[in-house]
């Protein structure tokens, strides 16, 4: 018996033939209803955000934002089939709560059976965020090698060697780039976790340094020091946050 | 240094070897009426001794006039100058020997006694001299086919393992799974296309097996094996991708590794306009320079793209099978510059001469995948107007 409701589903791949394969295979399921195809991640968010689907058909590698990037950015729960020749990505896709993992090329009864796991998934939403979860599944001993953060509309790809510094704002944190700043859902422990440790180092209890922008230390009261960046600006440096700096110096 | 010499298990067999040999010795001298007993195996003692040493002597002389290819008289006169040395050696050592006996009176008259042997001990040198030369050469040819054997076994397996990354650069699994997911797509769309991406796909596959086992190949065949390869990308990519090719006529007959071009243009493809969302061109070129043949990609490469997945393996292979052929002499130059990446090969123009005959064939092959690579524009599938393409619009 068909559900009353159709799952509406979003199929997100930047080839037109895998496309195709995924429409083709879905028009033997009357209860979906593909609401949208997009060719790219940003695509992807705004279909999101437009039309609220129940399920994303997901491709990883496409131009721009990866799948796992896209995850990042969706401000809605949505259950996630992944779509992709890649089978390395499987143990990172199960860490973001996917409901299925398909590899290309794939048959109507695999698909057929990752819809049903679709179908249950959807109406009970996850206990964690997707976005959330995405943005801490991360290959081991793989740094992170940019940064994905939305503003309104927009989307910013900023490439980690790009980033000066990061301060944490309560919920979130403010990453300063390009001379601009970005705000994005996380917090400053998360996102140490997951930047190059060579790198990046905690300086102070609110703030992350890129050392490459470092041009000198001064000293502030008896116990803190001042770092002062290449641009002129002045960041805090606390007594274990100058011993984390003099240990990678 | 000897082979004996530098294997104390060997020297102590050798020298037990020997023992027999000064036994004999002793034997021969204390022949009735000679000498005593004592005295014999006093004066074989130092002869077998020092006999044994002589004798590796001989492996320097035996190296240096190999056999057949010495000239006879040479060979000969060499020997019979080397034997004379040691002989007189040999028996310097016995008359020092005897003439250290001859001071204790038991032994008295050893000298005079050892100077009437002399002739008969000259004989048995001699005869040993020509024994040892033998054994030596025998040794030689023994090692040599050993070595010969362990060389082109090693030569074998190098050889292997070359093809065999070629083919697995060849057959990069995503590569093959992404064209037999266009193929499952093609099936119901355009089944029509679809048998042609089969031909595609097996003509690449086939193209690859032929050139691997070989260690050069003529541009123009590295060239329509990466046409062959574009072409099945094509369906893949759609008109995200473009190619364009100048190659120059005398170019296609230098000789390149088989399969050189191939990591690169997957580099180009995977790392470049899969990360451009409009895609974009990717340039090959060929000249020839100064003697140096000139390879030149390039593609549009997003400047947030991510990085250091993959594109170093490919580039790795590339300069080391370049620098195995022409040690010194190729090199491999990677350039990023206002979103455009390049990678320029320079190696020895070899074979070029062989182009002039070759380039009539050569072109009518390249003019045959040259049409096969021409964007062909995918029919959409007949999807429901309700659905977003942007091919549509």
């Amino acid at each position: 018996m068909p559900d009353p409701r159709p799952l509406r589903a979003v199929i997100v791949d930047d080839e037109e033939l895998a496309r195709a394969v995924l429409r083709e295979h879905l028009a033997a399921h009357p209860d979906v209803q593909v609401v949208a195809e997009c060719v790219n991640g940003f695509e992807a968010i705004k279909a999101v955000s437009a039309h609220a689907p129940d399920l994303l058909l997901l491709d990883i590698q496409m131009p721009k934002l990866d799948g796992f990037e896209v995850l990042q950015l969706l401000d809605r729960d949505v259950a996630v089939i992944f779509v992709t020749a890649y089978d390395e990505h499987a143990l990172r896709a199960f860490a973001v709560h996917a409901v299925d993992y398909l590899l290309k090329p794939f048959s109507a009864q695999r698909l057929g059976e990752a819809l049903a796991q679709a179908r249950q998934r959807v109406g009970r939403p996850a206990a964690v965020p997707p976005s959330r979860l995405a943005a801490a599944a991360r290959r081991p001993g793989e740094w992170l090698a940019r940064l994905i953060v939305r503003d309104g509309a927009q989307v910013h790809v900023i490439p980690a060697e790009a980033i000066d510094s990061i301060q944490a704002q309560d919920d979130y944190i403010c990453i300063r780039a390009h001379g601009r700043r970005h705000l994005k859902q996380q917090t400053l422990a998360e996102i140490e976790g997951q930047l190059d440790p060579s790198r990046f180092v905690r300086i102070h209890r609110s703030w992350i340094l890129n050392i490459d922008r470092l041009a000198r230390l001064e000293p502030a009261t008896r116990d803190s020091r001042t770092a002062v960046l290449r641009d002129g600006t002045q960041l805090p440096v606390s007594r274990a946050g100058h011993a984390r700096l003099m240990e990678l110096l | 240094m000897h082979p004996i010499l530098a294997d104390r298990g060997r020297l102590a067999l050798y020298l037990a070897a020997w023992a027999p040999v000064g036994g004999l010795i002793a034997a021969a001298l204390a022949l009735p009426d000679r000498r005593a007993a004592g005295e014999a195996i006093g004066l074989a003692l130092p002869l077998a001794l020092s006999g044994a040493f002589l004798c590796l002597a001989v492996w320097p002389l035996c190296r240096s006039l190999p056999l057949g290819a010495t000239d006879p008289a040479r060979l000969v006169a060499t020997h019979a100058a080397g034997a004379t040395v040691t002989c007189v050696l040999w028996l310097l050592v016995g008359a020092a020997a005897a003439g250290l006996m001859e001071r204790l009176p038991a032994f008295a008259g050893a000298a005079v006694r050892y100077r009437r042997d002399i002739p008969m001990l000259l004989l048995a040198g001699a005869l040993v001299f020509v024994l040892a030369a033998l054994a030596h050469y025998l040794m030689i040819a023994f090692e040599r086919s050993r070595a010969a054997e362990r060389a082109a076994l090693e030569l074998q397996v190098l050889a292997r393992d070359a093809q065999l990354r070629a083919l697995k650069a060849q057959v990069n699994p995503h590569f093959l799974f992404n064209s037999l997911n266009s193929i499952s797509a093609l099936t119901s769309v355009d089944p029509a296309r679809a048998r042609e991406m089969c031909v595609l796909l097996g003509d690449f596959l086939r193209g690859g097996l032929r050139v691997g086992e070989r260690e050069q190949i003529p541009l123009s065949e590295e060239l329509a094996l990466a046409q062959s390869y574009l072409a099945v990308e094509q369906v893949r990519f759609g008109p995200r991708l473009r190619v364009e090719t100048e190659v120059e006529p005398q170019a296609r007959g230098c000789l390149v590794p088989p399969l050189l071009l191939q990591p690169l243009l997957e580099n180009a493809l995977n790392h470049g306009i899969a990360h451009c969302l409009s895609g974009g061109a990717v340039r090959l070129g060929a000249r020839v320079c100064a003697g140096q043949l000139e390879l030149q990609l390039a593609n549009p490469c997003s400047a947030d793209r991510p990085r250091g997945r993959g594109t170093g393996m490919g580039l790795a292979n590339v300069r080391a099978r370049l620098a195995a052929l022409h040690p010194g002499d190729a090199r491999v130059d990677l350039q990023e510059r206002d979103g455009v990446f390049r990678v320029d090969v320079h190696l020895p123009a070899v074979g070029a001469e062989a182009a002039a005959a070759e380039t009539a064939s050569a072109e009518a092959a390249t003019a045959v995948a040259a049409t096969a690579v021409t964007p062909t524009t995918t029919a959409p599938a007949g999807g429901e107007p309700t659905r977003e393409d942007p091919r549509d619009a």
